[in-house]
């Protein structure tokens, strides 16, 4: 059983030759072809430690893509427009801070103005902390009076600060013109996280690997998480690194490692840009999720030469990878 | 003993070889149902297995090429929060179990251990999905939520990769009618989804309550397959396509707006999804959200874009049409 294991190539090259054989029209998935297609991927993947990627060139920011707000939609009865759309300033709020709140009516992509627009804010159990009326006047928040999008800040109110974090509903609903209704519902988090960044940084290599250190003020010991996002000074993101420790109340640090190689494969010396840095308190669900970080902050100059350009060589993946191949060879075998 | 007899007894032990050996050498397939409204399916093994039958038709059996491929069925609480200890938690020591060879609550098991070297994949439907993404998202110990309530490392080691079907991978916008309380519009999908419950409040579109927010890319890839066919009245209230139930950017696993409308023809490919890495597009069927986990439609299959279907040796258009009678169920029993 073990013998195809140790030859993980020569069956990736049977196999691939299997799959190269000419293809009759809508043809079916040969039996292996996804075990091997996954175990391929695998292979790709181990270059790299399951802490720390290496981003594609023009790929998005997955750290700050997490942390940006989405609108939530809802058509009306029958699936008929217009729609109403609703949307936070933030993913999440930390305690003692207003968020802002968005909505707006549309319909075949035209504003649709609606006669009045508000929302109840309702806590996890269901209950209605608050109502918020929305307005498209120009005011803070509002970024310009009848664009169609309304506007609200909002604060919680005093005594919801939460153990941990809370998820709030914001159910909102429009009164059209026509006396129609539309209602959709959105939602933040209400973070009271355990730790802040200090601000106090710092970078060296280690290993080729580059490993910069974020001070973070504990207030209550727990589990804390911490992933950043480099950029080169150009404005390209380069790869990410995360980190998880349990901490003790007072000053310590967390160590983000950004795996060497990613700079290799990117072809970019520093000095970098730590370009977002979330910082999350992980002892519960669900997590408190602090505001992130931007620019946090630039290290020294880096030759590449200092950085390995060894792949990782994740064990776990490539058992997998191997394990696959196996199946696939079987699979191809028993046909 | 004749040359004859030798012979004989030789054919024999090998066919009997054969056949004893088919299960080993292929996956050992694990089923991962969805939500429930009530918790049968985690204390009563009857109500897990029969998930995936309707009437005759049996999900399990056509996966695994009636049995042909050992199995091993997961029942959790799927009434609680998709990250909770009788939900991420179960899931994950039910797997574990499963991959040490150990039976699920029906006395069936996987052929060959972990240790063996066997291989396991996870079929999940619906919820399921949202399961597998925050286990495999949490499997390394610079995760968020590292092991939190069950071996999600170990899980992630043994298991060769996820199908999803239907998967609520970005909520469902029918959580989101339910909970809107009191709105008579939508209401038809609390026949589905019933009541605005805990793991029906996790399961909403809106990012404070996604599981991408608490996990990070999973640590084996999860392939993804849903159903397009609507269901009367309930699909009126969900984006673009959909299964009745889940609309297309949540079983297509989606960045962005989970509420955003896709159809066969622009679905989000493998470099648009919910994480950087780790979701890959399979397919989709004129199935709904029920079809989808009982194997009782048997109909069209189409391709969607970076989908597994090739034509003449290149990958088909997105919306070719590339079976005309296929269940889900069959549709994985081919793939390995």
């Amino acid at each position: 059983m073990f013998e195809n294991l140790k030859r993980p190539v020569v069956a990736s090259l049977t196999l691939f030759a299997l799959a190269a054989l000419p293809a009759g029209a809508q043809q079916l998935p040969k039996p292996g072809q996804l075990a091997l297609e996954t175990a391929r991927e695998y292979r790709e993947q181990a270059r790299y430690p399951e802490s720390s990627h290496v981003l594609k060139v023009g790929e998005a920011d997955p750290i700050r893509a997490k942390r940006t707000p989405t609108k939530q939609s809802r058509r009306g009865p029958d699936g008929t427009g217009p729609e109403l759309a609703v949307w936070a300033s933030a993913v999440s709020v930390e305690v003692g801070k207003p968020i802002d709140l968005f909505a707006e009516v549309a319909s075949g992509g035209q504003p649709v103005l609606p006669l009045e627009m508000t929302a109840e804010i309702a806590g996890p159990a269901g209950e209605i902390v608050a109502q918020v009326p929305y307005h498209d006047d120009g005011r803070t928040p509002d970024r310009r009076a009848g664009d169609g999008v309304w506007s609200a800040r909002f604060s919680m109110p005093a005594g919801l600060d939460p153990e941990g974090a809370a998820p709030y509903m914001v159910r909102a609903t429009a009164r059209l013109l026509d006396g129609d209704v539309r209602q959709a519902a959105g939602g933040f988090l209400y973070s009271n996280p355990s730790a802040h960044l200090t601000g106090r940084y710092r970078d060296a290599v280690r290993n080729g690997n580059l490993v910069i250190s974020a001070e973070v003020e504990v207030k209550e010991a727990g589990r804390f998480h911490l992933a950043g996002t480099l950029y080169s000074l150009a404005g390209d993101p380069i790869g990410t690194a995360q980190a998880a420790a349990n901490l003790e109340p007072g000053r310590r640090w967390i160590q983000l490692s950004f795996y060497g190689l990613m700079f290799h494969d990117r072809k970019v010396a520093g000095p970098y840009r730590l370009g977002t840095l979330a910082l999350a308190t992980s002892s519960r669900m669900p997590n408190a999720l602090n505001d992130l970080v931007e620019n946090a902050y630039v290290t020294k100059g880096y030759k590449l030469g200092v950085m390995t350009a060894l792949p990782f060589a994740e064990p776990k993946l490539l058992e997998s990878a191997s394990r696959l191949e196996a199946e696939a060879m079987r699979s191809q075998v028993a046909q | 003993m004749s040359g004859r007899r030798l012979v004989v007894s030789c054919l024999l032990a090998v066919a009997l070889l054969a056949v004893a050996g088919q299960a080993g050498a292929q996956p050992c397939l694990i089923f991962v149902h969805g939500k429930q409204t009530n918790t049968d399916t985690f204390t009563n093994y009857t109500a897990a297995r029969n998930y995936w039958v309707n009437g005759s038709h049996d999900f399990i059996r056509t996966a695994t090429k009636s049995f042909a491929t050992s199995y091993y069925v997961v029942g959790y609480n799927g009434t609680r929060p998709y990250w909770e200890s009788q939900a991420a938690g179960e899931v994950a020591n039910e797997i574990v179990n499963a991959t040490n060879g150990g039976a699920d609550a029906g006395g069936h098991r996987c052929a060959t251990t972990y240790a063996q070297g066997g291989t396991f994949w996870v079929i999940a439907h619906s919820m399921g999905g949202a399961v597998m993404d925050y286990i495999l998202g949490n499997n390394d110990a610079s995760d968020p939520n590292f092991n939190s309530n069950g071996p999600y490392d170990q899980v992630a080691q043994r298991l060769s990769m996820v199908i999803t079907t239907g998967g609520a991978h970005r909520g469902s916008q029918g959580a989101d009618a339910v909970c809107l309380q009191g709105n008579p519009l939508c209401s038809f999908i609390a026949i589905f989804i019933q009541s605005c419950d805990d793991a029906t409040y996790w399961l909403r579109s809106s990012d404070d309550v996604q599981v991408r927010t608490y996990a990070n890319a999973p640590a084996k890839t999860i392939y993804l397959t849903g159903g397009y066919e609507a269901i009367f009245g309930s699909s009126a209230c969900l984006n673009g396509e959909d299964d009745g139930v889940v609309q297309y950017a949540s079983i297509f696993a989606c960045n962005g707006s989970a509420t955003a409308s896709y159809d066969n023809t622009n679905v989000c490919r493998n470099n648009a999804k919910q994480e950087s890495s780790g979701f890959r597009n399979l397919d989709a069927a004129h199935e709904n959200h029920s079809d989808e986990r009982d194997d009782s439609d048997s109909d069209t299959r189409k391709q969607v874009p970076d989908g597994i279907w090739t034509c003449s040796g290149v990958p088909c258009a997105a919306n070719t049409t590339v079976q005309s009678s296929m269940t889900t169920a069959r549709f994985i029993s081919i793939l390995y």
